[in-house]
């Protein structure tokens, strides 16, 4: 254009006089550009050409540009994401220790809307609640009138409602697969598993722990897993096993009309919860209202004082000490009197008890004295070691602490030597009758399948082993001849510990209302696992001559249990008692503890 | 020549076309293939996922046990019903009933038809005698 303006330029004479010349000299100067404009003089017809390629380059250039440009740049937030966020995420299986599946996902169609893109919101409204009944008209249409990009219309349809939505064909409403968290075994397990929301996020129990292991954030980071990049974890569980035991707990908290009851097996060797069961329970395939206090877990959310069980922690303490020996004998003629409270025996025998015969009669003047023999220090520094004053941790995310008097005198001493005074998880008082039973490793309970060897390379070393057998020895005569005879299944070499604990009402101890818990180990002699049965305040029937006491109902149950679920368990039962079941016990001189006891009559 | 090379080149050009053309199609037609058979493996991974739910909804322990106690005789297991190997008693010797029912009567094995061993315990007493009774009829015939 420069040339040919030069060019313009040249063509006009250039007189300047006067300015009609001047005009016309404009006019000129007009055609003269336009003539060089649109002529077809092939002089200037290369620098025309390049013009045209330069502006051509540059409308190119200015779409490529524009392409790179909005390839790069980031998606803006539409429904696809706003739906990956919104859908339940896939979970990891729950397996059973034998592989039997706890927990799975399965798909399901939800129904969601995009508001934007509806068309006519009360017809989409009408449309859907007449496909939907469920679905509430005017909240729908209120969440239909919202600015959002994406809502729910409803989760989880069935398939006919699927189809039916499906055919109505109203554009922005559409299905989106989802991932439904279902426990085909209904309540058996439910208060290990506890259960996931309609999100699946975990609310309870295990499913909240796998969450905390890191799934939350990473749905939430926008990495939604597929199922089969989750592996499925293997719980400790035993689902037949739990079953078994929830079904004779159940017979047994209808039979003695008790108000709660719960039940559990632990692997005393690995610290593995094999069996749990916990009444009232729940479906967690309907989530119950978890703030109500009827269907917590009584055996870690619960804390109780848990009754003459303690006293095998006593005794175990004393003869740990090295002051007190199978042969010692403990001054039970009458009640125990501390400032205005008396302690006396439910079955007073009048005399003096060796430690045998303090654990078979249950004796509270007994554990006593062996308390105050150790002195409250000690006492409180034992139960420290074994884990009873601290709240204790396993992968449910429920716990609770125990209560600790706060003042702890001789009096406290005295009275939780044999129980009452100090209120512990019932999980917790296994795992340390656990430790008196395996050897003397306190072991954490876990609900998560292991080894012996992942069990004991942190577990503390808290008593001797031979106090360990001391104690077995103790648990299997109790069951011989002691107050644990309901358990002495024949073939099991059944050990055992009852415990009857006075609930306490408007602050005092009452006598009607009892607290009863029960513990047995099996086999006694190589010890494998340890039953607890709990119940709250069953009732004497006539067939028990009206007793409440823990050996006639919380025992019995623990026997059918240990009777029914040995053979799953793959407890082999035996024939001949074995020859020499605690043969440290035998070196040391005790030789009568390998002769089996009977008799015993009246306790 | 330069004509024949020009045509070369064209039909060159064209034939490359469509063997382009043909790779792409078939390119496409495969990534629809995998995409429709990765579907199909999602659609059943979802249907084993729901099966495998509904095989331990339907083995579930509650349920099983609902259904032995309507169709089954089975008793809880007791230790009584458990013997070990060696309370067992020791196997009885071998007595091959009719053999030596034809020692007895003076009638050696050899001329016995062949009869089948294992069937011979199991046969109960009075059957025995009978069949023991035809035998020595018919080995009597060939005699």
């Amino acid at each position: 254009m420069t040339m040919d303006a030069g060019q313009i330029h040249d063509a006009p004479p250039s007189d300047g006089k006067g300015t009609a010349r001047a005009r016309a000299s404009a006019a000129e100067r007009l055609r003269g550009f336009a003539r060089a404009a649109f002529s077809t003089n092939l002089t200037s017809s290369t620098s025309r050409m390049r013009l045209v390629a330069l502006l051509f380059l540059g409308i190119y250039g200015v779409i490529g540009g524009r392409l790179v440009f909005l390839g790069f740049r980031p998606d803006p937030a539409n429904l696809r994401r706003a739906a990956a966020e919104a859908v339940a995420a896939a979970r990891p299986d729950l397996l059973d220790r034998n592989g039997e599946i706890l927990a799975t996902d399965v798909k399901t169609m939800s129904v969601f809307a995009e508001p934007r893109r509806l068309i006519d919101k009360d017809e989409a409204t009408e449309l859907l609640t007449a496909a939907l009944p469920q679905v509430d008209a005017r909240e729908l249409r209120e969440r239909l009138a919202s600015k959002k990009g994406f809502v729910w219309v409803k989760r989880e349809v069935t398939p006919h409602q699927r189809d039916e939505v499906f055919h109505l064909g109203l554009p922005g409403v559409g299905l989106i697969a989802e991932n439904k968290r279902v426990y085909p075994n209904g309540p058996i397990g439910a208060h290990v598993l506890g259960f996931a929301n309609v999100d699946n996020v975990g609310i309870a129990g295990i499913e909240k722990f796998v969450d905390g292991q890191g799934l939350a954030d990473l749905h939430g980071a926008g990495f939604s897993m597929t199922p089969e990049e989750l592996s499925p974890i293997t719980l400790s569980i035993d689902i037949k096993a739990t079953h078994a035991l929830r079904d004779e707990l159940a017979k047994g908290v209808e039979h003695f009309k008790a108000q709660a009851g719960a039940s559990a097996i632990m692997d005393v060797n690995t610290g593995e919860v094999i069996a749990m069961a916990s009444l009232p329970d729940y479906d967690p395939n309907n989530p119950p209202d978890i703030h109500d206090v009827n269907i917590i877990n009584r055996l870690n959310v619960g804390v109780y004082e848990m009754g003459s069980t303690f006293k095998a922690l006593t005794i175990a303490m004393a003869l740990d000490s090295g002051k007190v020996n199978l042969n010692s004998r403990f001054d039970a003629h009458s009640a125990l009197t501390s400032g205005r409270f008396r302690i006396h025996d439910y079955h007073p025998q009048n005399r003096a008890l060796t430690v045998p015969e303090v654990f078979t009669y249950s004796s509270n003047v007994g554990v006593a004295r062996m308390a105050l023999g150790q002195g409250v220090e000690k006492h409180r520094a034992f139960l420290r070691k074994m884990g009873q004053l601290t709240r204790m941790r396993t992968e449910l995310p429920e716990s609770a602490a125990p209560i600790v008097p706060q003042n702890w005198g001789e009096l406290n001493t005295m009275t939780i030597a044999f129980g009452h005074g100090l209120a512990v998880a019932p999980l917790q008082a296994m795992m340390a009758v656990a430790a008196l039973m395996n050897g003397g490793y306190l072991i954490t309970p876990t609900f998560i399948k292991r080894s012996e060897e992942e069990a004991r390379k942190d577990a503390p070393l808290v008593i001797k082993p031979e106090t360990s057998e001391a104690m077995r020895y103790l648990m299997r005569l109790n069951a011989e001849k002691g107050t644990a005879k309901k358990v002495d299944i024949a073939g099991y070499f059944v050990g055992g510990k009852t415990g009857t604990a006075e609930k306490v009402i408007h602050g005092h101890y009452s006598k009607n209302r009892l607290f009863t818990t029960f513990m047995a180990v099996a086999p006694a002699d190589k010890p494998k696992y340890l039953f607890m049965t709990l119940m709250d305040e069953p009732q004497g029937l006539p067939e028990t001559g009206g007793y409440a006491t823990a050996a006639y109902n919380a025992g019995s149950v623990t026997g059918k249990i240990i009777e029914r679920v040995g053979p799953l368990l793959g407890l082999p039962p035996r024939f001949e008692t074995p020859k020499e079941p605690f043969p440290i016990l035998a070196r040391l001189g005790y030789g009568f503890v390998n002769t089996p006891a009977t008799g015993g009559g009246g306790h | 020549m330069l004509r024949f090379l020009n045509i070369v080149a064209i039909l060159a050009l064209v034939g490359s076309a469509i063997y382009a053309y043909s790779i792409k199609y078939q390119t496409s037609y495969r990534a629809e293939q995998i995409a429709k058979t990765k579907l199909e493996i999602k659609a059943e991974h979802d249907a084993i996922a729901v099966l495998r739910a509904e095989w331990s909804f339907m083995t579930r322990p509650e349920r099983v046990q609902q259904l032995a106690d309507r169709y089954l005789d089975l008793q809880p297991l007791t230790a009584d019903n458990i013997v070990t190997a060696r309370a067992l008693p020791e196997r009885a010797p071998h007595v091959d009933a009719i053999a030596a029912k034809l020692d007895m009567l003076g009638l050696g094995v050899a001329s016995t038809p062949a009869a089948d061993p294992g069937a011979a315990p199991t046969t109960p007493k009075t059957p025995t005698k009978t069949s023991v009774a035809t035998q020595t009829r018919g080995t009597g015939h060939q005699r």
